[in-house]
């Protein structure tokens, strides 16, 4: 037929307009922000030494795991399925130090630490020191939902891992050349005098679902040439990692013993929560006052219960991502950049 | 004005299960810690080290779950824990799972002083104590037949409370010296029958431990797991400095609302800037004392003295 519609096809085009535009509504209304922040560690990074193929391979590998944090979410996913899919794609990236590719202790292995928060029930878990869990943050997700505790460490962890499930793997997964190169020269500058090492590469991601629940998950191999058994801020609930529904997440990166001290990732929900700051005052009051006035140094990202999105940081750069339903996509390494 | 308090565990501890001697020999146990640390502070000492004394006294008592005479892992050892913060500079020292330092309170010192770290845990906390000069001593130490028959009953099924051998919990300090600084310490065998290498709040700063000057000084003692998500230490700290509140409410609000939401029961002991002391406890007691140089000196079991 040349003027395309009989009625009867009329009247189903039009109820199936009716339709698409009530469920266009629906959904308008129902549909709350998602939200995720990734970091892949702040600290020193010089943009001399960054070659422009080894920015654009970090920038890749923080918009992958932004996606596949992301991507949870679209899916209609919880906030901890998110934070956990992302930190886990950074944990299997050999660039970032955490899971394949962390720095090494003084005597060459790797020791990792992770933690991870649900803002909705406020269940926690986190493991320090484990050396043959291939991604520490799903085994810090094992101890928060499948144990009584909060905190399992070394081999204890590694126990609970094996009678989960979870298959173990030599410490020389993680290695990487790279690595060893850095903590030789680490132990050069040791013995020269210059004991700072550097606490780069920390990995981490905050995130919003649907149903407005946060997440926080942060994951680390440390210091390079830390000491055996020296544990930063990444496993501690309070210091690296918090989340809690309607006020805030966040996982931080940094010299760990100054976010310790501070319990840096509370203090900035307590700031929100209690003398109403709005996100971005209260990182910045922690950051650039309280934990600068101490001399530490490192990042955070962090997210409130209406999706806003904060990282900032008072070191040089911080590898970083965002991603939310607004629109709003970012991948950035320094403070304009 | 200068003060100290101290806790050795809050928990189920019906008075009727507890004899006469027994209350006695508690009650000594915690007076000589209080003491010690009051003492150090008489004599116009740091509150880091009183509050290191007062410990280091509740870890050589075998009543307390702390050093020697600390709760069995389901392996049947010993893993101790401890913490200890200067309010004055907010540093911080922790181990844990240390298995051979005779006192975990003196080498979670020397991770403050003479490291560059906050916590240190394991075999590692330990290769840092023999650097440092310390004996180890062997795990057996620890061990007490009490803890060894309280570990049986408890893998016979039974709730600890319902047949208490030794009924003495985590042991911590808070300190206000003569200069007005604040300090606070942590030390733990952690639970009964507890995995082998489970953490609790005790050497988490900010979650078993936390001072700061001018605002308090907290060592915490119960369901650790909830006190870490509480961060409950800090918690009090920041409800006093940011939001106002007495030391008092800051203790009673973590307490009641935030331990009780997440269905965990425990104690709080806290001192402010003033020297203030408040323990509080939603278990049934708190074995605790305090003791200041305005006359206070009482030492208590449970709810009523």
């Amino acid at each position: 037929m040349s003027c395309g519609l009989t009625f009867r096809a009329l009247r189903a085009l039009l109820a199936c307009l009716a339709l698409a535009s009530a469920g266009a509504s629906a959904h308008a209304s129902d549909e709350r922000r998602i939200a995720i922040a990734v970091h892949g560690g702040a600290g020193v990074i010089a943009p001399a030494e960054l070659t422009p193929e080894r920015e654009a391979s970090i920038r890749a590998a923080l918009q992958a795991a932004v996606d596949a944090g992301y991507a949870v979410l679209e899916h209609g996913g919880s906030s901890l399925d998110a934070v956990t899919a992302a930190v886990r794609v950074l944990e299997d990236d050999p660039q970032f130090n955490a899971g394949r590719g962390a720095v090494l202790t003084h005597d060459g292995a790797a020791e990792l630490d992770a933690s991870i928060m649900d803002g909705h029930s406020l269940r926690a878990g986190a493991v320090a020191g484990v050396r043959h869990v291939k991604n520490p943050i799903e085994l810090a997700r094992l101890v928060m939902d499948k144990s009584p505790h909060v905190f399992l460490i070394g081999s204890g962890a590694e126990e609970f891992a094996l009678a989960q499930g979870l298959t173990l793997v030599p410490n020389e997964y993680f290695r990487t050349p790279e690595r060893e190169r850095q903590l030789e020269r680490a132990k050069q500058s040791e013995r020269a005098g210059g004991a700072k090492t550097s606490a780069t590469g920390t990995v981490g991601a905050v995130a919003l679902d649907r149903d407005g629940n946060l997440a926080a998950a942060t994951s680390t191999g440390g210091m390079t040439n830390k000491r055996h058994g020296r544990v930063g801020d990444s496993p501690i609930i309070g210091a690296g990692t918090y989340a809690r529904n309607g006020v805030c997440a966040v996982s931080a990166t940094g010299h760990g013993e100054y976010f310790i001290r501070l319990a840096v990732a509370h203090d900035i929900c307590s700031l929100v929560a209690y003398r109403g700051l709005t996100l971005r005052e209260a990182v910045r009051e922690v950051l650039h006052v309280k934990l600068q006035g101490l001399g530490g140094d490192g990042g955070v990202i962090a997210l409130d219960g209406k999706g806003s999105i904060v990282m900032d940081f008072n070191s040089p750069g911080m590898f970083r991502a965002a991603r939310d339903s607004s629109g709003r996509r970012e991948i950035a390494i320094y403070r304009d950049r | 004005m200068y003060a100290i308090a101290i806790h050795g565990g809050a928990g189920a501890m019906p008075r009727d299960r507890l004899s006469p001697e027994a209350q006695q020999r508690l009650r000594a146990g915690l007076q000589s810690a209080l003491d010690a640390g009051y003492a150090v502070l008489e004599r116009g000492g740091s509150s880091l080290d009183a509050v290191t004394a007062a410990v280091r006294v509740l870890e050589d008592d075998p009543q307390f779950n702390a050093g020697r005479g600390a709760v069995l892992t389901r392996g049947g050892t010993v893993e101790l824990d401890a913490s200890i913060m200067d309010g004055r500079s907010l540093r911080a020292g922790a181990v844990a799972s240390v298995r051979h330092v005779r006192n975990p309170v003196e080498l979670a010192r020397l991770v403050m002083e003479h490291s560059r770290h906050v916590l240190l845990v394991g075999s590692g906390a330990e290769e840092f104590a023999l650097e440092h000069g310390m004996s180890l001593v062997a795990n057996e130490y620890f061990r007490t037949e009490e803890r060894a028959r309280e570990l049986a009953i408890v893998r016979a099924g039974s709730r600890v409370s319902e047949l208490i051998p030794v009924p003495g919990g985590t042991v911590g300090a808070v300190a206000l010296d003569r200069d007005g600084n604040l300090a606070a310490a942590t030390s733990t065998g952690g639970m009964t029958n507890k995995r082998h290498g489970r953490v609790g709040d005790s050497p988490i700063i900010g979650a078993g431990t936390y001072a700061r000057n001018g605002v308090c000084a907290v060592s915490a003692t119960g369901h650790g797991e909830a006190f870490i998500r509480a961060v409950a230490a800090y918690h009090v700290c920041l409800s006093v400095e940011q939001r106002g509140l007495t030391l008092e409410q800051a203790v009673r609000e973590v307490l009641h609302e935030r331990i009780g939401a997440l269905g965990a029961r425990g104690g709080i002991i806290a001192i402010d800037a003033r020297g203030n002391a408040v323990l509080e406890f939603t278990a049934e007691g708190m074995f605790r004392g305090c003791r200041d140089s305005r006359g206070r000196n009482e030492v208590a079991l449970f709810r009523d003295p």
